[in-house]
């Protein structure tokens, strides 16, 4: 049981490394932050954005972090988004950002008790028997494992708050995808009005989500070396959880693309062009065959589906759906229905500043923040469960 | 019931019941007290009207009358003007319905519209709440230039998208921003299909010298950093009985602008008021992408029989200000 | 020396252009000896300024300023000797009666308004003198009495003109009528100019669609149109219950997707605050009864 302990929460301190790591986070935010601060003072004029592609990066980026469900998606909302109170108190229930906002929101908390309500009887385990849990950590588990015994009606409550939360998660996350999608489909524009965005984001969202969790796995198992827990047949598994997902995404693409193409109506074709043989075209194949089409096919062997291949084709479908975003949103609107003229040059085409690249660093640096210091200071993967699993009762050996 | 049982109980209790009455009296004494100062002042007020006759002004009122008022009648309004503005910019002129005609066949890219309409909304020479557009709908057809403006939808869905109410739309039509009050998501310029609506990424025009005026929303002045803008048809001159900036600044009879209620439109150049139905039916008016059922309230008439020969536009692009 | 002669040729070349192209502007000579029956006043330059600045200074620009607008043929500042040589007559006829490009401002501009905006630009004309409108009193014209009615069997607009001689009223023939509607930009010329008969009468079609306003109520006026001069101006202004009774319903009266937020679609508030009730009340169902945890531990204690 010692070890079971021992070797899920070893990573639970701060050592040379975690400051390295985060010293340099903290600088590349400052950084960051810097460029930032520009934006705040000067206006948007400092990112690439105009009249007329005026989402740009940083909705591209919302929606990733969105589909990828990173806690970032809320620092993303803030950025995007100042002036949130606004939002609330003259909220129009019509307009699907009260909607997002409202998801968002509901989503972010029903994360945080599904991370929180597992983790109390670990942190009850922790703090009486885990030696080596630093002591400024032990009031915060204290605290946070509220007086948990193993009572059995404390397993009765948490057990059946998890369940309603599971329950409650699935619409959510449905929603959260859906609403994102609404952004775009309940407007006009070519290539957004569209009837299949909301499951169109919903599987693009498994495909970046699974993808995220591929990384991060491999990442945890290696540094965290928990190798006997995240084992090959776990990334297996989720090797073909994420071709599953991705042939489903797959098929989306192909409705998304196939249905107004075969068509060809007048501000359409033009999106289509743009995309396919257009300014967009290396983007678009490099996404869709780079990081669609090939991961799929080279997932479809086992021995791709080991940690490190898995992990690098994850690394790719990452990236690929980050630019996928980027094409959602950005060539829909460089292509209004009416011609762009008398305008500057940089109204006409897109391309982003150095300021608008920093701060989009900056959501993820943050998010990278925050995935160290919650990694750091709580166990990655539940102890009792594991332990439970093996037929040990942490506590009871506690008490014995 | 329950009335009477609280009553009953202040009765019984005499410290309450004189309480009640000392408050009672306080009421009335306040009353008296306000009477009296009210009649003091009308009274003051009389004599000064006495004192100082003659000196008249003529005042526009907000249903559109003219009205004589006496000088000394006039104070200050305690309310903060930015804030009236606001409250009266959300309530249309009772009983309009602005409409614009706007016929092809006249323009001929002077754009003096453009020159006016920037002037009065303090816009940089690259921001357009309208814009003079050439136009080719297919190969085989002719060009033509099409001033372009917001259409003042009768189902915006800039306005649908909104999420603070910052932008609305009228009863009498016309769909306003409240600079005041938008956050800058820019939701609105990816709904219209129009293209109409701009955004101040940069310092606006002359930010410096406006920086604390009160602002109109009739006007979208001054224009405030980092919030939407767009065709107003110049409610603040639709409030005055005055045709819009642009519509007055053409040369070219190329705008009508008018009240569909009244069936009339005047054109801006000529003066001439003309029965509206009459001259849609007469030159067989379209409206832009009716399919995307936006309903605009704007008119154009085809470019047939025209005025002018085209020509391209040759002036170049406005820098970035 | 080049320079400065080859500004002159292009000068020169410009003016022949114009002459070129507009063959001349020939005003009727019976027009050109018209003049104003009263003297200019600084209050009517005024008048006049307010005028040119609404209706002439987006083509002609301000004067001396020379800056008007650059289309063919060209308007000119009218400040120069080319306007500023003509008579008062030529140029009441030429704002009068106007010229494609220029807009013909008879419906636009009263007569009085006409002359105000003349007075305004002979403040710009050096060694101007104004014709002593006394001495000219003998070429006044008549006077006419104009008066309006709606004949219900008919559906016209009669308007009868009345001349006021030395001997008394008389039917006023031939006299060119113009009927117009007040809207809210501008006044609104219901038919072409009519003549009045032996009877002194002109009747004028009602279009039977035409809105008033909430009771139907339409401002109507008529006015003598006298381009030859020969009658002093008159006008008649009436209010008539003859239009169609118009009170349209303000457009922001429906509930709709871009209404305000208070007139959302019903169903639309409904789902949303119900969807946020639901959700929310088991959320903090579940956080109160972790909450709970901790005084299990406490009961188990005592």
């Amino acid at each position: 049981m010692d070890q079971i302990i021992n070797d899920l929460s070893h990573h639970i301190r701060l050592n040379k490394g975690f400051f390295l790591w985060m010293g340099f986070l903290a600088l590349a935010f400052l950084a960051c932050l810097y460029a930032y601060i520009q934006q705040l003072r000067y206006g948007l004029g400092v990112a690439g954005i105009r009249d007329y592609i005026s989402w740009g990066l940083y909705i591209s980026n919302f929606v990733f972090f969105v589909a990828s469900s990173l806690i970032g998606m809320l620092i993303s909302a803030v950025l995007g988004l100042i002036g949130l109170a606004y939002v609330f108190l003259y909220a129009r229930f019509q307009s699907p950002i009260l909607w997002d906002v409202t998801v968002i929101t509901t989503y972010f908390v029903i994360s945080l008790l599904l991370l929180f309500l597992p983790m109390i009887p670990d942190m009850a385990v922790l703090y009486k028997r885990f030696a080596n849990l630093p002591s400024w950590l032990k009031p915060v588990y204290k605290v946070l494992s509220l007086n948990w015994t193993d009572h059995p009606e404390q397993n009765r409550i948490i057990h059946r708050s998890i369940y309603i939360l599971l329950i409650l998660i699935i619409p959510a996350a449905l929603s959260i995808h859906t609403v994102t999608s609404w952004l775009f489909a309940l407007t006009v524009r070519p290539g957004w009005d569209s009837t299949i965005f909301g499951p169109y984001f919903v599987s693009g969202a498994f495909v970046a989500g699974s993808a995220a969790v591929i990384i991060a796995m491999f990442f945890f198992r290696k540094n965290y070396k928990l190798q006997d827990y995240l084992t090959d047949l776990h990334f297996n598994n989720m090797g073909k959880v994420l071709v599953l997902v991705a042939f489903v995404y797959l098929y989306f693409n192909i409705n998304e693309y196939l249905v107004p193409g075969y068509k060809l109506k007048r501000a359409d074709a033009v999106h289509l062009k743009e995309l396919m043989s257009g300014h967009f075209a290396l983007t678009f194949w490099l996404v869709q065959v780079g990081g669609l089409l090939i991961p799929i096919v080279l997932m479809l062997f086992r021995k791709m589906r080991k940690p490190l291949p898995l992990t690098l084709i994850s690394i790719v479908v990452l990236i690929a759906a980050w630019f996928k975003r980027y094409l959602i949103v950005v060539p829909a609107m460089a292509h209004p229905f009416l011609p762009v003229q008398h305008v500057p040059d940089n109204f006409k085409v897109y391309s982003p500043t150095l300021i608008e690249i920093a701060i989009t660093l900056l959501s993820f640096i943050l998010v990278l923040i925050i995935i160290t210091l919650i990694s750091k200071f709580f166990p990655v993967i539940p102890v009792v469960e594991t332990a439970k699993e093996k037929g040990l009762d942490p506590l009871k050996s506690n008490e014995s | 019931m329950d009335e009477n049982t609280v009553e009953n109980r202040d009765e019984q209790d005499p410290s309450k019941s004189s309480r009640r009455n000392f408050l009672k009296n306080i009421g009335l004494l306040g009353a008296g007290v306000a009477a009296g100062a009210g009649a003091l002042y009308s009274g003051d007020i009389f004599e000064k009207k006495k004192a100082a006759t003659g000196e008249s002004r003529v005042l526009l009122t907000q249903d559109n009358k003219l009205v004589e008022v006496d000088s000394l009648e006039l104070k200050a309004l305690s309310k903060n003007p930015t804030k009236l503005m606001l409250e009266k910019g959300r309530e249309g002129i009772e009983g309009r319905r602005w409409v614009m005609v706007i016929d092809l066949s006249k323009c001929r890219n002077a754009r003096r519209c453009i020159a006016a309409c920037q002037e009065a909304h303090q816009l940089k020479p690259e921001q357009y709440h309208l814009n003079t557009l050439q136009m080719q709908d297919s190969p085989g057809t002719a060009p033509y230039q099409m001033p372009k403006n917001c259409q003042h939808c009768d189902n915006p869905p800039c306005v649908s998208v909104c999420p603070v109410d910052a932008t609305y739309k009228r009863g009498d039509g016309i769909v306003l921003i409240d600079n005041e009050r938008c956050i800058g998501c820019r939701f609105c310029m990816a709904a219209c299909p129009y293209s109409a609506r701009i955004f101040h990424w940069t310092a606006p025009k002359d930010s410096d010298k406006h920086h604390g005026e009160a602002y109109n929303v009739e006007l979208n002045v001054p224009q405030k950093l980092g919030t939407i803008s767009k065709c107003l048809f110049s409610a603040d001159r639709c409030r005055e009985g005055k045709l819009p900036y642009c519509v007055s600044a053409c040369p070219n009879g190329v705008y009508y602008f008018g009240d569909e209620n009244e069936d009339a439109v005047t054109n801006g150049t000529t003066k001439e008021t003309v029965r509206l139905s009459k001259l849609l039916r007469d030159n067989g008016a379209y409206q832009l992408m009716p399919e995307l059922g936006t309903k605009p309230r704007v008119y154009y008439l085809p470019p047939k029989n025209r005025l002018f020969p085209f020509e391209p536009a040759t002036d170049e692009s406005p820098k970035e200000g | 020396m080049k320079k400065l002669f080859y500004i002159l040729l292009l000068m020169v070349i410009t003016l022949l252009r114009v002459e070129a192209q507009n063959p001349g502007w020939i005003v009727p000579d019976d027009q050109k000896g018209k003049i104003c029956l009263v003297k200019f006043t600084p209050d009517m330059v005024k008048q006049g300024e307010a005028l040119y600045m609404k209706n002439c200074q987006s083509c002609h620009g301000i004067p001396t300023k020379k800056n008007f607008a650059a289309i063919q043929p060209s308007p000119g500042d009218l400040s120069e000797p080319k306007a500023g040589t003509q008579k008062d007559g030529e140029l009441f006829y030429r704002i009068t009666t106007g010229k494609v490009p220029m807009p013909e401002f008879r419906n636009i501009l009263s007569e009085d308004e006409r002359w105000s905006v003349i007075s305004f630009l002979r403040s710009f004309h050096k060694g101007y003198v104004q014709p002593d409108p006394e001495k000219m009193a003998a070429s006044m014209g008549k006077r006419i009495r104009l008066t309006m009615a709606y004949d219900t069997a008919k559906k016209k607009i009669m308007v009868k003109a009345v001349e006021l001689t030395k001997n008394g009223p008389v039917s006023a023939k031939g006299a060119e009528i113009i009927v117009f509607v007040q809207r809210y930009f501008g006044n609104m010329q219901l038919a072409d100019p009519k003549p009045t008969s032996e009877s002194g009468y002109a009747g004028f079609d009602w279009p039977q669609d035409f809105p008033g306003d909430k009771t139907g109520k339409v401002i109507l006026g008529a006015r003598v149109n006298d381009p030859t001069g020969s009658m002093q101006e008159a006008i008649v202004r009436d209010t008539l219950t003859i239009g169609l009774p118009t009170n349209k319903p303000s457009l922001t009266d429906t509930r709709a997707m871009w209404s305000t937020r208070e007139k959302a679609p019903v169903w639309m508030i409904l789902t949303y605050v119900l969807a946020v009730i639901i959700v929310w009340y088991f959320i903090f169902y579940i956080i109160l009864s972790v909450l709970d945890i901790r005084k299990i531990k406490q009961i188990k204690k005592t």
